[in-house]
């Protein structure tokens, strides 16, 4: 039941499955158990879900109790369609040495891209945080 | 201990029965509790808990009855055992507590317990103490009438009662698939606390003027309720119900100064509190800031201020136009702000004639002036917008002049436009002369920047189709008119001028009235007219 309509509550989706991106990047799925005002989350046998490619990993990680602020978006989990994905599960142990794999090629390419543009003629500036060029 | 107060004290008739009944069930397994056997008890019980059950789907609060339901599973099932660790409390204690509350709240409530079907129980870590406050919340009936402090639109009031009936009329709960075991840890967020967000919610809707705090909301639900009349109009004629929500607004707290002036002070002296923290810069101008020397800053700020101050007036008459009541004329309220805003546009208080043209002037050098100028002259009396329309006549070339950045006169040609035919001739001929006349020291009548502008040109064209039109219509007078030669005069001269200028430097249009080269044909001779007509030859093809 919709108590506010044409706006957005969270309380209807309380006790259901959902999928929360926040803002550092973690994927959490959990239920939703309690919420409030600030839209501050209490997920329940949650666990974080690293996606590399096509494939992911879950690692469970309990009760989470997050910040509002720090959501992105977060999504209801339709229970029958959950398994019915194209990306494959692996283990905890794969998955992370894939994300590892992951972020390394990633830094070396950034590390490439900001020696090219440094070791060009004229070009100054000092290295910045986070890599931009 | 306080029970949670709401304006909600309406709650379902059932409620204090079912709570009752299942007191009396409590009450008398405690006096059957050492004398009766299980199995008894059970078949005592259970068919009166069927026939609770029924009940109980009536109501709208299922979680209340699933757990007053399982906390009577859970002592039935725990057997032999005196005091079942309900709370780690002793039955006795529990029907203490009970009366006590009784006394305290109208309604006894149980907090809701997750409902298991296995014997052990922990009630431990989530309930930490027995704490009556658990006990004591509100049946409200839903939706919560917080109408006092809320505002809702009729409309979606009417939303929510339809949804809560539904809700309510007896339907099996629909049984999702996935739940085919029941969530032990559901409802961990009691009703009371989803109660309290909503409500947190719903305070954040409070407002003096919702029109203007709330606007798409209130359109939204316009349009909804306007389609739905239409609808019902159309289709199936069903409840027309036309809910007056009486809300009464509440007043909004004095948004206190958190700058304070204290005599010979430098500056401010900044006062924050936790609800309004300090006020960073005091953009305002006070009386202080007269002592300040006329720069042209100052000059232009003080412009500035003005127009918002009256574009906020305008906005007022605006919205009362917009959401008037079904009569077409202005209420007597309308009429004194738009008379209001007139005098302050023309700054009348300024006794110096001049000094008034000029502020007006100043207004519409801003491109935010003849926006509200623009906006302002429907509403305006004739005479008013006359006296508008021969300002800006008036002082044209000026305006042109100014204009050069902005472009913007356009948004004046409109209004003006409306207000054109209902000039005289006379005033017309007022109009026009100023234009006409050699300033001195100049060779270049003020007419020619008119004529490099469009909407310099578009207006002067415009003029002289009305007037054109006026002499047509008077023409039926035999004798020549003082007006009508002075008509005659300026037709002829604006012909020249149009025909000296360059084709290049020529203005185009925004309207080209169609009875323009008639007018010069009349007047003016044939060459002219072959030399006008190349002029205005590509507006003539419009």
């Amino acid at each position: 039941m919709n108590y506010m309509p044409g706006t957005a509550s969270l309380i209807e989706d309380i006790d259901k499955k959902h999928l929360v991106l926040l803002r550092d990047g973690r994927t959490l799925i959990g239920f939703l158990r309690s919420i409030d005002q600030f839209a501050n989350l209490v997920l329940h046998q949650t666990v974080e879900r690293i996606h590399v490619g096509k494939k992911y990993g879950d690692i469970p990680r309990g009760i989470f109790v997050v910040r509002g602020e720090n959501v992105v978006l977060l999504g209801e989990i339709d229970l029958e369609k959950e398994s019915d994905t194209p990306l494959q599960q692996v283990s905890i142990e794969e998955i992370l040495e894939e994300q590892r794999v992951e972020q390394q090629t990633k830094l070396e390419a950034e590390d490439r891209k900001r020696y090219i543009h440094y070791s060009r003629d004229g070009c100054r500036g000092s290295r910045k945080p986070g890599g931009a060029p | 201990m306080k029970c949670l107060e709401g304006p909600g004290k309406t709650c379902g008739p059932l409620a204090p029965e079912e709570e009752l009944v299942s007191a009396c069930h409590l009450e008398k397994e405690e006096e059957n509790e050492g004398e009766e056997e299980e199995e008894e008890e059970e078949e005592d019980l259970d068919p009166d808990l069927e026939e609770e059950e029924e009940e109980e789907n009536d109501l709208g609060d299922p979680t209340v009855l699933g757990a007053v339901h399982n906390t009577q599973r859970a002592l039935l099932s725990s057997p032999g055992v005196k005091a079942p660790g309900v709370l780690g409390m002793s039955l006795a204690s529990l029907h203490f507590l009970w009366q006590t509350l009784d006394y305290l709240s109208p309604i006894p409530f149980w907090p809701t317990f997750p409902s298991t079907s296995s014997p052990a129980r922990h009630f431990g870590p989530r309930l930490p103490s027995p704490d009556p406050t658990l006990f004591c919340s509100l049946l409200t009936s839903w939706p919560p009438r917080f109408s006092h402090l809320t505002q809702l639109h009729p409309q979606h009031q009417r939303i929510l009662q339809q949804q809560q009936q539904h809700s309510q009329t007896p339907s099996p709960p629909a049984k999702k698939p996935w739940s085919q075991q029941p969530d032990p840890y559901a409802n961990l967020m009691t009703r009371k606390e989803k109660d309290w967000v909503i409500k947190v919610q719903m305070v954040q809707l409070q407002s003096i003027n919702p029109r203007l705090d709330d606007y798409y909301y209130q359109e939204y639900y316009q349009k909804l309720e306007k389609k739905q009349v239409d609808e019902e109009l159309l289709g199936r004629r069903n409840q027309v119900e036309s809910l007056k929500l009486v809300t009464p607004y509440i007043q909004k707290a004095e948004a206190y100064e958190s700058v304070v002036r204290i005599e010979g002070s430098l500056g401010q002296v900044a006062v924050s509190t936790c609800f309004s923290p300090r006020r960073a810069i005091d953009a305002v101008p006070h009386g202080t800031q007269e002592q300040d020397i006329e720069a042209a800053s100052s000059q232009r700020l003080r412009v500035l201020y003005r127009i918002e101050k009256m574009f906020l007036q305008l906005l007022e008459i605006e919205e009362g136009w917009k959401y008037r009541p079904p009569q077409p004329c202005f209420s007597e309220q309308q009429s004194n702000q738009i008379e209001k805003l007139f005098q302050t546009l023309k700054t009348q208080e300024q006794n110096n004639l001049e000094e008034a043209a000029d502020g007006f002037l100043q207004v519409l050098s801003v491109r935010k002036g003849k926006a509200l100028v623009a906006r302002l002259l429907p509403f305006l009396a004739q005479d008013q917008a006359i006296t508008i329309l021969l300002a800006i006549t008036h002082h044209l070339p000026l305006l042109v002049r100014r204009d050069v950045a902005d472009q913007a006169l356009q948004m004046l040609f409109k209004p003006l436009g409306k207000c054109i035919s209902h000039l005289t001739l006379h005033e017309l001929l007022q109009g026009l002369q100023g234009l006409m006349l050699l300033p001195p020291g100049s060779s270049e009548r003020p007419v020619t920047v008119v004529l490099q502008n469009q909407f310099g040109i578009s207006l002067l064209y415009a003029l002289l189709s009305h007037g054109e039109q006026l002499v047509s219509l008077d023409s039926s007078l035999e004798e020549p008119n003082s007006d009508h030669t002075a008509w005659t005069d300026m037709v002829v001269l604006i012909a020249w001028e149009i025909a000296q200028m360059p084709t290049a430097s020529l203005a185009e249009p925004l309207a080209f009235p169609s009875n323009l080269l008639p007018l010069f044909c009349h007047h003016v001779d044939k060459q002219l007219v072959q030399q006008l007509e190349a002029r205005m030859e590509f507006a003539w093809i419009y």
